[in-house]
């Protein structure tokens, strides 16, 4: 008796060590990849986190720079990452060359989303806008109101800026030199060069950051440019006479991917489906102003005072002036696009 | 032989000690270089072979010349001419700027060459991230020097001093100058002042002494400082991309789009090739002109 | 060939408080080999440099063919200048660093050839012409410093310790070379030494110097034989003293009278000395006429073409003498107690300063 006593309480022990076990287990760590910086970590307090507790996994973060550290990721074999925030037309290259797992959009659902905002490997989470901005003491009395008045050097003289990169330039090119702004793609290449070429006599500075971009518009090194609606936005708060408009802004969005391989896949589909839904989603717009939500349904979920509504790019009013860039266009033509950018740049 | 011996004729004069001897000695040299000689083959060669097996496959990982052709094509044939163009200039400058203050510092008293030589090495003490936004709050459209020039009234335009070709050069000869200086002062300072005096007793005035022995003597100084100059200039990232208002694509900004912005290695690695092997015969090629220069300055 | 005639006077010249020049005054005849000798610090090299252009003097005057030098820069002054480590220029071949100076004076091609094929084959170098001077040996780098510094007929030669970078055998033999060359060409030459041999190999007149003064001035017999101080005794050969006393008009050495050459170079007042050199005492003398000196022999070192035999005297003195085999005394040993002699015409008192 003695010993079938002594025998029950061993069992009992065990298995209580056992089910702790469990227990732990059954509560995942997701490792997310992304640029790192303040982005990160507001992406993280705004969506990641809420996801990952609906979910039911603990949230790890680690950074990369780039497609590049993803592919060698993937390429070991045994990835440490499960998911990757990347730039659209990233997310598309890397699903092409398959580093991806095909997301289930049985669990993610796309309910609310722009055909353009997600693939079968990836989904946009958060969006920016690349935007019309401008000196209000330069231009006092008639202010520029859209790409064309961007390229009227006539009426509107002045130094302008461009980035370095042809992402959103080609579009914006494009849609100056008359394209309607929902018919861009596919770019036609030739015109958008074309266009630029005209304007290129006035463009003082091609950017090729963010930090310098908000400096050039700053310091009034240039009187209008095409800046990252955050950036413009930094730029009004620090009290530089500054405006910008999101009429015919591009709307450029950063994406979640699983990797190949990932060690917990399954979760991590769920993790997504919390971070693309209206519930998370519609947390953006008051604690990322200037970003937006992917998923317009974050906008029924409930009421945004006026302010925020004006100051987000993606409510209904603004999304309505913009357009979404397509990420498999530039995931198929980027490189040759930018060779020939880099040499208009140049020359 | 006729020196007395005093040992048995079959004495083995120590033979085997003494060669064993040397070859613990020269095995102790060559242990001296050894860590020099791995560290050399981990951080250049190992890397150097790696990137140039990669630029011989595509992105689908196939054995293709791929790489290599896509060089041929004119935004990446301008970048390289824009490459080359950028560093011969900044090198001209510098050795037009940095000459005569390498020779004053060649000159002058020990103790003033120290104090002046912390003037040409302070730069190197702060970031070239700082310096070379330092250049721009100087030379932007609103920046101190046309706020200055405006005001004086010497100008009733800002001047484009940056953003373009002029600010990435200016930014560049600050950078540079020591490369050019230091191994030219040092040159300098091995020229014996005596043959200054020799010429001037075979009757050279003080500018023909210059000409004539001096310069040609310091040709090697130059050269070095000429090639070191020159290879850091093309590849130069950083100043150009915030100086150069975007208009300036030298090689080095194709190589970092190619990784960070294509993730394409493969593309990358062709392009640090050829900027290799284009480097490399320049540098040849700049050894052989001083070489003929120096020695043919002489001559009547 | 022209020759220069060279006069100095009072020529000062100071670095902070050292004096390196101290008024020397010295007139140098046209086509004389002039040596100015003195340890090192004494002025020599100054007073070079000053002649040469690359020392301007604080005070003082210099006359080449009586014209006024002393602010002519070095580059128009026309002499020919020798440098103690050569100064040829690296990156020329021995051709073109000859060819140097007639480049610069705007001699036609042709006779530049000529000339400096000339200036070569008299220093032996003709068929080094196209060599580099980093290829060549330390003696043939100074036939091409020769050749450079007269090839252009300069009124005056100036050599800056030009030997002393050779080895022995080399540098007596340039000495001799050098002493042809000066009767060949007959240009006025001032040749710079620290080296007392070399001094009276050469010269026609020697100037000593010390702390930048000319102590004396004369041919080198005299300089040799004759000097007017202890300095001067003391620099040339391998000279002792032996302290002497005066007594009325006569010196004494160890209580016996000497018998004297000359004594004007000892004053009337301070301490005075007997110069005594190896090669002037002799094992034999004549006690009427000689001096005697008496010691014990210290030891005696073979040197090849001698023994110097090293003779200790009362009060700690020593002197030697030189065994070379001639003679009819047999080698002494060490510990022997020798006489030795010092004729009166060998013999001479002199002071501490020139009279």
């Amino acid at each position: 008796m003695a010993s079938c006593n002594r025998a029950f309480l061993t069992i009992a022990a065990t298995a209580g060590v056992l089910s702790f076990a469990g227990v732990a287990a059954a509560q995942d760590v997701l490792t997310v990849a992304g640029f790192g910086g303040n982005l990160q970590t507001d992406l993280r307090k705004t969506i990641w986190q809420p996801a990952a507790d609906a979910a039911g996994v603990e949230l790890r973060e680690e950074t990369h720079d780039g497609l590049a550290a993803v592919r060698v990721q993937v390429q070991s074999g045994s990835p440490t990452w499960d998911v990757v925030h990347l730039g659209a037309d990233e997310c598309a290259v890397g699903g092409k060359e398959g580093l991806f797992e095909p997301l289930d959009y049985g669990t993610i659902s796309t309910k609310g989303f722009d055909a353009r905002g997600y693939g079968e490997h990836w989904i946009a989470t958060n969006t920016y806008s690349v935007v019309l901005a401008w000196r209000t003491d330069v231009y006092k009395d008639k202010a520029p109101a859209s790409w064309q008045d961007f390229w009227n050097v006539e009426a509107f003289p002045g130094r302008r800026a461009l980035s370095t990169y042809p992402q959103e330039m080609m579009e914006i090119a494009l849609i100056a030199d008359g394209v309607d702004k929902d018919s861009l793609y596919p770019l036609d290449t030739e015109r958008a060069l074309a266009a630029l070429e005209k304007i290129k006599a006035n463009v003082g500075v091609w950017w090729s950051s963010g930090a310098q971009s908000a400096q050039l518009l700053k310091d009034g090194e240039v009187d209008m440019m095409a800046i990252w609606g955050s950036r413009v936005a930094s730029v009004i708060t620090d009290g530089a006479p500054v405006k910008f408009t999101y009429q015919d802004a591009i709307l450029g969005y950063g994406c979640l991917a699983i990797l190949k391989g990932a060690p917990h896949a399954a979760s991590a589909q769920k993790f997504i489906a919390g971070v693309v839904s209206p519930d998370v989603q519609a947390r953006i717009p008051e604690m990322m102003p200037y970003y937006g939500p992917t998923n317009s349904l974050a906008f029924e979920v409930k009421a945004f005072s006026p302010e925020v509504l004006a100051q987000s790019n993606m409510s209904p009013e603004n999304v309505k002036k913009q357009t979404f860039l397509d990420a498999n266009w530039w995931r198929d033509n980027n490189e040759l696009v930018r060779e020939d950018y880099s040499l208009l740049m140049s020359n | 032989m006729t020196l007395a011996m005093d040992g048995a004729p079959g004495m083995p004069l120590n033979r085997a000690m003494l060669k064993s001897a040397r070859r613990r000695e020269r095995r102790i040299f060559s242990g001296l270089a050894l860590p020099a000689l791995v560290l050399v083959a981990c951080i250049l060669l190992i890397p150097f072979a790696w990137l140039a097996w990669l630029s011989l496959f595509d992105a689908a990982g196939n054995l293709s010349a791929q790489n290599y052709a896509r060089l041929l094509r004119p935004a990446y044939v301008g970048s390289f001419l824009t490459t080359f163009k950028v560093a011969g200039l900044v090198t001209a400058l510098c050795v037009v700027f940095g000459y005569p203050v390498a020779y004053l510092l060649s000159q002058l008293s020990a103790r003033a060459a120290q104090i002046l030589l912390v003037f040409v090495i302070l730069p190197f003490w702060t970031s070239v991230l700082v310096r070379t936004y330092a250049w721009l709050v100087l030379l932007q459209r609103n920046g101190v020097i046309n706020d200055w020039l405006l005001s004086m009234g010497v100008i009733d335009e800002p001047l484009a001093l940056v953003h373009n070709l002029t600010g990435t050069i200016i930014g560049m000869v600050h950078v540079m100058l020591p490369f050019l200086i230091l191994p030219l002062y040092a040159s300098m300072k091995a020229i014996d002042p005596v043959l200054l005096r020799a010429a001037a007793n075979c009757g050279a005035s003080p500018s023909q002494a210059f000409r004539q022995v001096f310069l040609p003597l310091s040709m090697p100084g130059l050269a070095s400082g000429i090639a070191l100059t020159f290879v850091l200039c093309l590849g130069f990232y950083l100043t150009p991309a915030l100086l150069g208002g975007g208009r300036v694509a030298m090689w080095s900004t194709q190589i970092a789009d190619a990784v960070s912005k294509f993730s394409n290695w493969g593309a990358a690695s062709a392009l640090s090739v050829a900027l290799l092997v284009v480097t490399a015969v320049v540098l040849w090629g700049v050894r052989r002109l001083t070489d003929a220069l120096s020695f043919s300055a002489g001559k009547p | 060939m022209r020759s220069g005639r060279v006069n100095l006077r009072e020529v000062h010249k100071a670095y902070g408080s050292f004096r390196a020049l101290d008024g020397v005054s010295l007139d140098i005849k046209a086509g004389e080999f002039l040596t100015l000798l003195g340890p090192s610090g004494s002025g020599k090299t100054t007073l070079l440099n000053v002649i040469a252009g690359f020392e301007r003097p604080d005070l003082g005057s210099l006359l080449v063919d009586d014209v006024e030098f002393i602010t002519r820069p070095p580059h128009k002054r026309d002499l020919g200048m020798v440098f103690q480590n050569y100064a040829l220029f690296p990156h020329m071949d021995v051709f073109s660093n000859v060819a140097y100076p007639l480049k610069l004076r705007k001699v036609d091609r042709p006779s530049i050839r000529r000339r400096v094929m000339d200036a070569l084959e008299i220093v032996h170098m003709q068929h080094l012409a196209d060599r580099r001077i980093t290829a060549l040996s330390g003696g043939q780098r100074q036939r091409v410093a020769l050749a450079r510094a007269f090839v252009f007929e300069p009124r005056l030669l100036l050599m800056d310790e030009p030997l002393s970078a050779l080895d022995k055998n080399l540098r007596e033999h340039m000495q001799i070379e050098l002493k042809r060359l000066h009767r060949q060409l007959g240009m006025t030459t001032i040749y710079v030494t620290h080296d007392q041999q070399e001094a009276l190999t050469m010269s026609d007149r020697i100037a000593v110097l010390d702390k930048g003064r000319i102590i004396q001035l004369d041919v080198p017999a005299t300089v040799y034989d004759r000097p007017n101080c202890k300095f001067v005794a003391g620099f040339m050969g391998e000279t002792r003293f032996l302290p002497v006393e005066r007594r009325d008009q006569t010196y004494v050495l160890d209580g016996r009278p000497l018998r004297l050459a000359d004594t004007r170079a000892a004053s009337s007042t301070g301490e005075a000395w007997l110069m005594v050199r190896p090669e002037r005492l002799r094992w034999q003398g004549d006690a009427d006429r000689d001096n005697r000196i008496e010691g014990r022999v210290l030891d005696v070192v073979y040197r090849g073409d001698c023994n110097q035999v090293s003779v200790s005297l009362p009060g700690g003195h020593e002197v030697a003498i030189r065994h070379s085999g001639a003679e009819r005394q047999p080698l002494p040993q060490p510990g022997d107690t020798l006489a030795l002699w010092l004729p009166a015409e060998a013999s001479l008192v002199i002071g501490s300063a020139a009279p």
